[in-house]
């Protein structure tokens, strides 16, 4: 005879509301599940059945927007591709991304984040122009290679909460916006590098991180931000000792 | 009227002693380690410099289960920094792509250590050679 019983686990929501709390605590929710159930559903079922006010970020449901990044048990995950049945028997703690500030319960602030993408020139600039008429810009599988991991990034920010530098340095560029950047600056079509490296200079450019790894641990997409901004630590390195041989720096 | 007023959390100060930053903390104490080790060779050049009374009493500390001891473990943390270094070898790196795919992390890991093992195997027995020459 089957067990007809449901299955429940405890989730400990961190809640705060602005208008109310003086500080973020613990809220206790039993939550009915079956194996099947993502954490991110576990969610959507308090918030029709048990407390309408939780606040959360959601869209996809399939590890694609990255909207729904939080720390569960204190790792940052992606709430939509972390399963219920792998945390039970629980509790789980479920807490806003780490290093944010908090608006609203498991929301966080993305303004900063949003600044730092926009800083980087996010988009191909390509050396010598090309009119329509002159065809398309062409390029190789083994040219794609080169930056085909870091174009899979979106922006789920569970780097950024796992980065201790980050933590220390909220103006850190930071891992996400680093992996964007290597994402541009080595496609074989770009020709945006120096702009990009002017704007990575100094301590809240690469230099904040000391390759602690873990932003690539983490990382839903395997993007290996590390790698990223590693690579531009070099090549800041380089654009340093090379800056005053430079024709626009002689006047 | 706005009610926002974001809450920022402090990060855990103890935030480097605890997993998955322990591993991190660990490699770079290393790092501590080696610089040890270099004082202590530095210390032999100074005791060289300062007349033989000076360096025979370098080679007497040298030779006490003290000195064995902190060599023992300084050996230690030495082929623990060069097995984690090597570890995050690929991430400093930039792509290699061979006949249009990805070389593997792993593999250049792999290279890395095995080049430094055979470098370091090969420099002991050439010292041992030369030693036993002289």
């Amino acid at each position: 005879m089957s067990d007809t019983k449901p299955k429940t686990i405890e989730l400990r929501i961190l809640r705060y509301c602005p208008s109310k709390d003086a500080k973020p605590a613990f809220g206790s929710f039993d939550v009915p599940y079956t194996d099947d159930m993502s954490v991110l559903q576990g969610l959507q079922e308090i918030k029709a059945t048990l407390d309408g006010s939780l606040a959360f970020r959601w869209s996809c449901r399939m590890a694609v927007c990255g909207s729904c990044g939080m720390m569960i048990n204190g790792t940052p995950k992606l709430a939509c591709n972390t399963f219920l049945r792998d945390l039970a028997p629980g509790p789980v703690a479920i807490e806003p991304l780490q290093n944010f500030p908090i608006e609203r319960d498991l929301v966080v602030t993305v303004g900063d984040f949003v600044k730092k993408i926009e800083s980087i020139y996010p988009y191909v600039m390509p050396k010598v122009p090309k009119t329509i008429e002159e065809g398309t810009y062409l390029q190789t599988p083994g040219q794609m290679e080169e930056y085909a991991s870091f174009a899979d990034c979106i922006n789920c920010m569970l780097c950024y909460a796992a980065c201790p530098q980050f933590g220390a340095n909220p103006d850190f560029i930071g891992p996400g916006a680093m992996a964007l950047l290597q994402r541009y600056s080595s496609d074989s079509r770009d020709g945006g590098q120096q702009k990009r490296l002017d704007q990575i200079r100094g301590e809240d450019g690469v230099w904040s991180c000391t390759a602690v790894g873990i932003c690539s641990e983490v990382c839903p997409k395997l993007v290996d931000p590390a790698n990223a901004v590693n690579q531009n630590k070099s090549k800041s390195a380089l654009d340093f000792f090379l800056s005053g041989l430079r024709k626009e720096s002689v006047s | 009227m706005s009610e926002r007023r974001p809450y920022l959390r402090p990060q855990p100060r103890t935030w480097w002693a605890h997993p998955p930053y322990r591993a991190y903390t660990i490699r770079e104490l290393c790092g501590v380690a080696l610089a040890i080790y270099a004082a202590i060779l530095l210390a032999g050049l100074i005791c060289l410099a300062r007349g033989p009374q000076a360096f025979e009493s370098y080679r007497a500390f040298l030779a006490s289960p003290l000195s064995l001891v902190i060599h023992l473990a300084l050996l230690v943390t030495t082929l623990w920094h060069m097995v984690t270094w090597f570890r995050i070898l690929p991430k400093t790196m930039p792509k290699l792509v061979w006949r249009g795919k990805l070389v593997p992390q792993a593999l250049m890991t792999n290279a890395a250590t095995l080049v430094a093992v055979i470098c370091s195997v090969g420099l002991l027995a050439t010292a041992v050679v030369v030693g036993a020459w002289l």
